[in-house]
């Protein structure tokens, strides 16, 4: 379903708001989204948008709804019984959430990083060839070239380039973060969903996931949920700071960390909270 | 303001304030002793003045380390972040009044017993009064985060600058009916000169304290009353 340019512009999101903003463009539009776990509604009136190119934090205590929002993001919670979603996510002007929208289709086109690595039990190699072979068709050679494109984009390659047939699960936690990451990039996504990538790792590997956020953000949009605020103010573009459901604050990245507009996400981001 | 739920932080803060409230002391001390010492010709405060210096500098550095390993253990963001940084700009600017305080009190010891004639001192003792004023007001203001005080003391420089030019105008009158006055009239010159930038560093202040407490600058237009380089212009004429 296409949500008409007029309730759209009603809403006046960030970009329309800021004068600044006037190179973005929106890769996904949330609009008056609400979330509900059976009668417990999660996601409160929510609207905000993720620019390409750009990369978006998620801020806030734990229950806030961030995570919840970013699983709206590519529809994971069909995979529940008694979640659903109310009101409009526009990926390039497609509700999402309409019935009528293909979820493997969708979830190939906004893929997602876990908080813990999440390796299939086969070899690094299969890893990513795995997702490459549900969507296309590429000769052998074709398909090695893109599974070493891949590790190269999740900056892996060098380290595993002579034992692509060991084990996924036999690398260290960050290696098995960034094999995560080139099985996801490996699919040719649009957005990337980072739903706390580094809370499971040591701070080199940590550095090394930034920096990939970092390139990835030319080719992809980008989302990440963080409960470390520095993450948040080192990798991102924009940043949304969540409490109790609803959307507290969204703004520049630069700005939000260093002259909060709302009292809340000043107490929330400077250690204050509760 | 909420405290931080980690208490050692608001600890940290609040240590990194009492040191500039304590080097703001010191700075306000020093200037009042070097323009004494001007005014009552007292060489030994003024040598007192002038050793005394490294107490400031050494609160400075102290300021600065604080400072430093507050950001590297806290990682302090918005009103904390500007804080912080707040305070290694205020050490700074108050470093600096010490320094000037310092260099009117070598003058004193410079000038070596030939003073200038007492009506002379009168618009220099007349500054510092001003400037004491400008930097009690604007240590007040940070003190309480006062928006309000701290644009005050902003505005007040000008009256400052009108005294300074009249100063000097006065001192340019003596030098052309005397040229034996011109050395002491140089001297006291840049005494007032001195006093006249402590003025500027009290302005920075109040930026400073407008910075901790709004999180941008003072984007009004700020008065100017010191016409120097204009009378300088008039006078050659």
């Amino acid at each position: 379903m296409n949500i008409t340019a007029t309730s759209a512009d009603n809403l006046a999101p960030y970009h329309r708001a800021n004068p600044s903003a006037v190179n973005l463009t929106e890769k996904i539009a949330v609009r008056e989204l609400n979330f509900f776990y059976g009668e417990n509604r999660a996601l409160k009136d929510i609207s905000v948008s993720l620019y390409r190119g750009k990369v978006t934090a998620f801020i806030g205590p734990s229950g806030c709804g961030k995570s919840t929002l970013l699983r709206v993001f590519n529809r994971m919670y069909d995979l529940y019984p008694n979640q659903r979603a109310s009101g409009h996510v526009l990926l390039e002007g497609e509700d999402i959430l309409s019935p009528s929208q293909d979820v493997n289709l969708l979830r190939a086109k906004v893929g997602m990083v876990f908080q813990k690595p999440t390796p299939f039990p086969m070899s690094i190699y299969e890893n990513v060839a795995f997702g490459i072979r549900l969507y296309e068709r590429l000769s052998k050679s074709e398909l090695d070239g893109r599974v070493k494109h891949c590790l190269e984009r999740a900056a892996l390659w060098t380290e595993v380039k002579d034992k692509l047939n060991a084990n996924g699960l036999s690398l260290s936690g960050g290696q098995q973060q960034r094999l995560c990451i080139a099985r996801t990039v490996a699919v040719r996504p649009e957005v990337i969903l980072f739903d706390e990538p580094c809370s499971a790792l040591d701070p080199i590997s940590t550095a090394k996931i930034e920096e990939l956020i970092d390139e990835l953000k030319n080719d992809y949009t980008i989302a990440v949920v963080t409960h470390n605020m520095q993450q948040a103010a080192r990798v991102s573009d924009f940043t949304a700071f969540m409490y109790l459901g609803e959307l507290v604050e969204f703004g520049d990245t630069t700005r939000l960390f260093t002259n909060p507009a709302e009292r809340r996400t000043q107490d929330y981001i400077t250690g204050r909270f509760g | 303001m909420t405290d931080h739920t980690f208490k050692a932080f608001d600890a940290d803060l609040q240590e990194l304030s009492r040191m500039i409230a304590e080097m703001g002391g010191l700075a306000e001390r020093r200037v009042a002793e070097a323009v004494n010492a001007l005014a009552r010709r007292d060489i030994a405060l003024a040598q007192r003045v002038v050793a005394s210096d490294g107490e400031i500098d050494a609160l400075q550095r102290a300021i600065e380390e604080s400072a430093v390993l507050t950001i590297a253990r806290r990682q302090p963001m918005a009103v904390d972040l500007r804080e912080v940084v707040g305070t290694l700009r205020l050490a700074n600017d108050l470093e600096r009044i010490g320094d000037l305080a310092k260099n009117i009190a070598k003058r004193v010891v410079a000038l070596n017993g030939e003073f200038p004639p007492p009506q002379l001192l009168r618009g220099v003792e007349h500054m510092t009064d001003l400037v004491l004023e400008q930097m009690k007001h604007v240590l007040d203001a940070y003190a309480r985060r006062d928006l309000g005080a701290a644009l005050a003391v902003w505005r007040g420089d000008e009256t400052i600058d009108a005294v300074c030019t009249s100063v000097f105008r006065e001192l340019l009158t003596y030098m052309m009916e005397d040229p034996r006055n011109i050395t002491f009239c140089i001297h006291l010159w840049f005494c007032a000169k001195n006093i006249e930038r402590m003025g500027d560093h009290a302005t920075n202040i109040a930026e400073t304290v407008h910075y901790i407490v709004e999180g941008r600058p003072i984007t009004d237009r700020r008065p100017k009353g010191d016409t120097t380089n204009i009378a300088a212009a008039g006078a050659v004429r």
